[in-house]
C-alpha cells in the first residue's frame, strides 16, 4: 500500500523535508494564493512542488495559482501585482535571477506590497553548486531594503517563510527568505502546522502615489520605506529568530544560515565549549541593542560567513557608531570565496584560537591531497543522445575544429559546451549574454562567431538581442536549440511548455522579426547539419539555425513508455540496437562526438569502443559518422511496429 | 565500533548522476524516522542530476539529542574525516570524495565503473580497482567490494537495483546503526516503484555482505 504524502496535507505530525520543500510548506500555512516564478537551482523544485500539489488536489486550484514565468523581472512584478490585489504572493528566484529581477524589485520595494504580502526567496549558491557564478547577493538587501530571514535547517524554512509573509503584510515590505543550495537541499524534521486557504479573489484599488513612482512619489516613498525598515530593525529582537548559544569566553562569533552549523560542530569538535555564539535569523536589517548587547563582553569577535563580508561590514558598522571597544574579525582568517564546510571553518578556528586540529581532520585534508591527482575529472556533460552534443560535432566539422572561429556561448544544458574533449564554448556571461556579446563582436572582428541559445533561454531575454541584431544585421550565426524542454533545470512543465501547446514556433518570430538568412535543420541528421552551418558561414550578415529536436533525455523517456504500453497490450515493437566491430580506435566517437554511452574497452587483448546497450537512447548519430563503417545497426522484429522519436 | 545512542552517524554515498544516490539517502532517512531517531539532518545534491556528473550525498541522524546543543547534530555536511561508512555506487567516486575518511570509515564499493568521457576519449586514465582499494586501504582496512550493477542485470534485467543492493550489502558492517531491516522493507513497500523486487534486491546485498564481510572479519 503506497503511503499518503502528507508534506503538503493537513495532518499533524513530524515530517522528513528539504528545505525547499518546507518552504512550500510554509506558503501554505501561510495562505499564499499566487506564486510566480522562472526556474533556476536552487528553487527550481519549489515550481514543481506547487504543480504537485495543483495536480494532486484539484480543490487548492479554487485559490492557488503557480506561474512559471518568461523570466525573473517578469515573475516578480506578476507577485506584485497579485499583491496589491490583497493577496499573499511568493516570489523564488536563484541568486543571478535576482539581477534580472532586481530592476522591477527596487521600485516595488518603495510602493511596498500592501493590501497584499510579498516574499522572495533567493537560492544563494556558495560554491558554484549548480550556477555560472557564486555571487554574493545579500548586498541586494541592502541596497533595496529588503529585510532578509536566513533560515538554516528545514523547520526554519517552513518558519521563516510563514512568519516573513506575516511581516511583510503587517510592514508593507516586500520580504525576503534566502536560502542556499544546502539548506534548500537539506532534509530534515518539520513539524507541521495548520494550512490556509489563500485568497481566491482580490481587487486593485487605486491609489496613484503608492504605486507611481515619480517624484514626488518616489521620494515619498523612499522616505515611507526607511519608515518601515526601522520599524522591522526594532522589532527584531522580538521575532524569536535571532538565538544565542551562551558561553562566556572573550572571543564570540557572529553567524547565520548554513555556516552555524559548521562553526557549531567545528567548536565542539576543538573543545571550545565557551565561545558564545549568535545565530542570525534576520540578517537585515541588525538591532543595534541586540548586537551591541551581544558584543558588550567581548574583546573580539568573529564574523562566520560564506562569500563577501555583508554581516562583516554591518557588524563593523555598529562597533563604529557605538564606539565599542572589540575588534572584528573574519575575512583575514576565512576565505571570500566557494563553499565552507565544518573542517574550513574549524582549520580557521584552530588558528584564531590557537588551538591543535582535530588529528581527523587534518589527516584526510593530507591524505587526499596525497593522491587527489590520479582521480580521474569527471564533469557534468550532455547526455546519450544529446541533440546539443552532435550539433557541437556539427560546428567542429564544419569549422574544421574551430579554426578562426569564435563560439558564444550561453546559459542552459550548452553551459557545458566548454567542457573538454569538445571545447566547443569561448564564453559565457548570462541569460542571452552570448548573441549580445556576438553583436558586440562582429562589428570589430573578422572571424566567424557562432552564439548559441536554447528556446527556454530565448524566450527568457533571446528576442531583444535577436531584433539588434537583425536591425544591424550582424555578422553572426545564430545557433538555437529548440529542444522543447527548459532542460537545465530539470524539465519543468514551464512557460515553454504552456508555449507548445498554444502552437507557438520559433521560426514564426524568427520571421516576423526579420531575420534574412533562416534554416531549420535536425542534428540527428549531423552530415546535413554540418553542410548548414558550412553554408551559413560563408553567407554574410545574420544567419539563424533552428535545431528541432527534443532533449534526448525526455525524447527517450516518451519513447520507453510508449514501447512499454504497446508491449503491456501484447504487441510486439522493433527493437533497434547498435554495436561495434572492427573499431579502429580513431577516436571520431569519443572525442568529437564524445557520446557517454560509448565506452572503451579491451576485448581479446585489442582496443575497441563499446557501446553500452543500457544506456544508449538509439539517435543514430554514432553509426552516421563512424568514418570506418564499424558501428553497425541491427533490427530484431524488423516488420513490426516502429516506435520514432516524438516531431516537435 | 558500536555505536552510542547520541552519537552522530555519518554515512556518505557517493556515485555519478542517475545511479540513485538520492534515492538511498532518502532511504535510510525514511527508515531512520521509522526507528525513532530523533535527528537527521543531510544534504542532497540537486540541479546537475543527469547528465554524468559526480553525486555525493550526506546522510547524517542521532539517535537521541543531548540536552546540550553543542554537542547535537547541526550541519547538514559531513566534517572531513569524519564518516563512518561510504557506499560508493561508482568505484573512484570513493576516491573523488575521499576527503571526509578516515581510519574509522568503512568502504563498501559497487565494482561497476562508469568510465568519464576523457577516460573514453583516452585523455586521462582511469585507475584499477586494485589500486582504488590500495589507496582507500591508505584510509582504513574495511574495505568491501561487490559488483552489484552485474547482480541487478543478473537478477533484474535492468541496472536500476544496483543502489538498493548495494545498501543490503553496507548493513552488515553495522555502519548505520538502529535501524532494522524491517524498517527499510517498510519505506521501500510505502515509497518506491516495484518494491518486491527492490526488497529482493536489498536481502540480495545484504546476504552478500554477511558472507564477504563475515569472512574478512574471521
Amino acid at each position: 500500500m503506497p503511503k499518503k504524502d502528507t508534506r503538503f496535507s493537513d495532518e499533524k505530525g513530524k515530517v522528513l523535508m528539504l528545505g525547499n520543500e518546507a518552504v512550500v510548506r510554509g506558503c501554505l500555512e501561510a495562505g499564499v494564493s499566487y506564486a510566480s516564478q522562472y526556474p533556476g537551482t536552487p528553487t527550481s523544485d519549489i515550481g514543481e512542488y506547487f504543480h504537485q500539489i495543483l495536480r494532486e488536489n484539484p480543490e487548492v486550484k479554487e485559490y492557488l495559482v503557480h506561474h512559471w514565468a518568461v523570466n525573473e523581472a517578469v515573475a516578480t512584478s506578476a507577485c506584485a501585482g497579485a499583491a496589491w490585489t490583497g493577496c499573499r504572493s511568493l516570489n523564488p528566484m536563484k541568486h543571478v535571477g535576482l539581477n534580472v529581477a532586481s530592476d522591477a524589485l527596487s521600485v516595488i520595494a518603495l510602493a511596498g506590497p500592501n493590501p497584499g504580502a510579498m516574499v522572495i526567496v533567493v537560492g544563494a549558491d556558495p560554491g558554484s553548486l549548480g550556477s555560472h557564478q557564486e555571487q554574493n547577493e545579500r548586498f541586494y538587501t541592502w541596497m533595496l531594503h529588503l529585510p532578509c530571514l536566513e533560515p538554516h535547517t528545514p523547520q526554519e524554512c517552513k518558519d521563516y517563510t510563514k512568519l516573513a509573509f506575516e511581516l511583510s503584510e503587517k510592514y508593507d515590505t516586500v520580504f525576503e527568505v534566502r536560502t542556499s543550495t544546502r539548506s534548500a537541499h537539506s532534509r530534515g524534521y518539520v513539524e507541521l502546522g495548520e494550512l490556509k486557504k489563500g485568497k481566491a479573489k482580490g481587487e486593485f484599488i487605486r491609489n496613484i502615489p503608492k504605486f507611481n513612482s515619480l517624484p514626488p512619489h518616489s521620494i515619498n516613498n523612499h522616505v515611507r520605506l526607511y519608515e518601515r525598515i526601522e520599524k522591522i530593525r526594532e522589532l527584531a529582537p522580538e521575532l524569536g529568530v535571532n538565538k544565542i548559544i551562551p558561553g562566556d569566553n572573550k572571543i564570540g562569533i557572529i553567524t547565520s544560515g548554513m555556516p552555524f552549523g559548521y562553526t557549531m560542530e567545528a567548536l565542539d569538535q576543538l573543545g571550545l565549549d565557551h565561545v558564545p555564539v549568535l545565530k542570525l535569523g534576520m540578517i537585515y536589517p541588525l538591532n543595534y541593542g541586540e548586537i551591541s548587547k551581544f558584543l558588550r563582553d567581548l574583546e573580539k569577535v568573529i564574523i562566520i560567513e560564506e562569500l563577501e563580508p555583508f554581516l562583516e561590514v554591518k557588524v563593523s558598522e555598529i562597533t563604529q557608531h557605538h564606539k565599542l571597544n572589540v575588534e572584528v574579525i573574519g575575512q583575514e582568517y576565512f576565505p571570500k570565496y566557494n563553499e565552507y564546510s565544518t573542517g574550513l571553518v574549524a582549520t580557521s578556528l584552530a588558528k584564531i584560537f590557537d588551538k591543535t586540529p582535530s588529528e581527523q581532520v587534518t589527516k584526510a585534508i593530507d591524505y587526499f591531497n596525497s593522491y587527489k591527482e590520479i582521480v580521474p575529472s569527471r564533469f557534468p556533460t550532455f547526455c546519450a543522445g544529446c541533440p546539443e552534443r552532435v550539433t557541437l560535432y556539427s560546428i567542429l566539422k564544419a569549422t574544421n575544429q574551430l579554426e578562426n572561429t569564435v563560439i558564444c556561448g550561453d546559459i542552459g544544458c550548452y553551459v557545458m559546451s566548454f567542457f573538454p574533449p569538445q571545447e566547443c564554448s569561448d564564453l559565457v556571461i548570462c541569460m542571452s549574454g552570448g548573441l549580445s556579446a556576438a553583436i558586440g563582436m562582429s562589428t570589430k572582428s573578422e572571424q566567424k562567431i557562432i552564439a548559441m541559445i536554447g528556446d527556454s533561454t530565448f524566450f527568457h531575454t533571446g528576442m531583444a538581442p535577436l531584433a539588434e541584431a537583425v536591425g544591424y544585421n550582424s555578422n553572426v550565426l545564430l545557433i538555437i536549440f529548440e529542444n522543447s524542454w527548459t532542460a537545465m533545470t530539470g524539465h519543468q512543465d514551464d512557460v515553454l511548455r504552456y508555449l507548445i501547446r498554444r502552437g507557438f514556433s520559433i521560426e514564426n518570430i524568427c520571421r516576423a522579426l526579420g531575420v534574412p538568412w533562416l534554416r531549420i535543420e535536425d542534428s540527428y541528421n549531423p552530415k546535413k547539419l554540418t553542410r548548414t552551418i558550412e553554408e551559413a558561414l560563408e553567407a554574410k550578415g545574420l544567419k539563424v539555425i533552428i535545431i528541432k529536436r527534443e532533449c534526448g533525455l525526455q525524447a527517450h523517456r516518451w519513447r520507453m513508455s510508449q514501447i512499454k504500453d504497446l508491449k503491456a497490450q501484447g504487441q510486439k515493437v522493433q527493437e533497434v540496437a547498435y554495436n561495434i566491430t572492427g573499431c579502429q580506435v580513431c577516436h571520431e566517437c569519443s572525442r568529437i562526438l564524445s557520446c557517454p554511452a560509448i565506452r572503451r574497452t579491451k576485448i581479446d587483448g585489442r582496443e575497441t569502443m563499446q557501446i553500452d546497450d543500457d544506456r544508449c537512447i538509439r539517435c543514430g548519430v554514432c553509426y552516421q559518422i563512424c568514418p570506418n563503417g564499424a558501428i553497425h545497426k541491427s533490427i530484431i522484429h524488423a516488420l513490426e511496429t516502429e516506435v520514432p522519436f516524438r516531431e516537435l | 565500533m558500536s555505536f552510542n545512542e547520541t552519537d552522530i552517524v555519518n554515512v556518505v554515498i557517493a556515485g555519478t548522476a542517475g545511479q540513485g544516490v538520492i534515492s538511498l539517502k532518502r532511504l535510510i532517512e525514511f527508515a531512520a524516522q521509522k526507528a525513532g531517531v530523533e535527528i537527521i539532518l543531510g544534504a542532497e545534491q540537486h540541479g546537475l542530476a543527469q547528465r554524468e556528473g559526480a553525486i555525493i550525498s550526506h546522510t547524517r541522524y542521532q539517535k537521541k539529542a543531548t540536552g546540550d546543543p553543542r554537542k547535537n547534530l547541526n550541519s547538514s555536511l559531513i566534517c572531513y574525516g569524519d564518516a563512518d561508512l561510504y557506499i560508493c555506487i561508482e568505484p573512484v567516486e570513493s576516491l573523488r570524495r575521499g576527503i571526509f575518511a578516515s581510519n574509522k570509515t568503512t568502504f563498501v564499493l559497487n565494482e561497476r565503473t562508469i568510465p568519464p568521457i576523457l577516460i573514453t576519449a583516452d585523455l586521462e586514465k582511469y585507475p584499477s580497482l586494485e589500486k582504488i582499494k590500495e589507496i582507500l586501504n591508505g584510509f582504513s582496512k574495511e574495505v568491501y567490494t561487490m559488483n552489484a550493477t552485474e547482480l541487478s542485470l543478473k537478477e533484474f534485467n535492468r541496472n536500476q537495483q544496483a543502489n538498493i543492493i548495494m545498501l543490503g550489502f553496507a548493513i552488515p558492517t553495522g555502519k548505520i546503526p538502529f535501524i532494522d531491516i524491517e524498517y527499510y522493507e517498510e519505506v521501500i513497500k510505502e515509497w518506491l516503484k516495484d518494491p518486491d523486487d527492490n526488497i529482493k534486491a536489498l536481502h540480495l546485498g545484504l546476504n552478500k555482505g554477511k558472507e564477504i564481510i563475515h569472512k574478512k572479519k574471521k
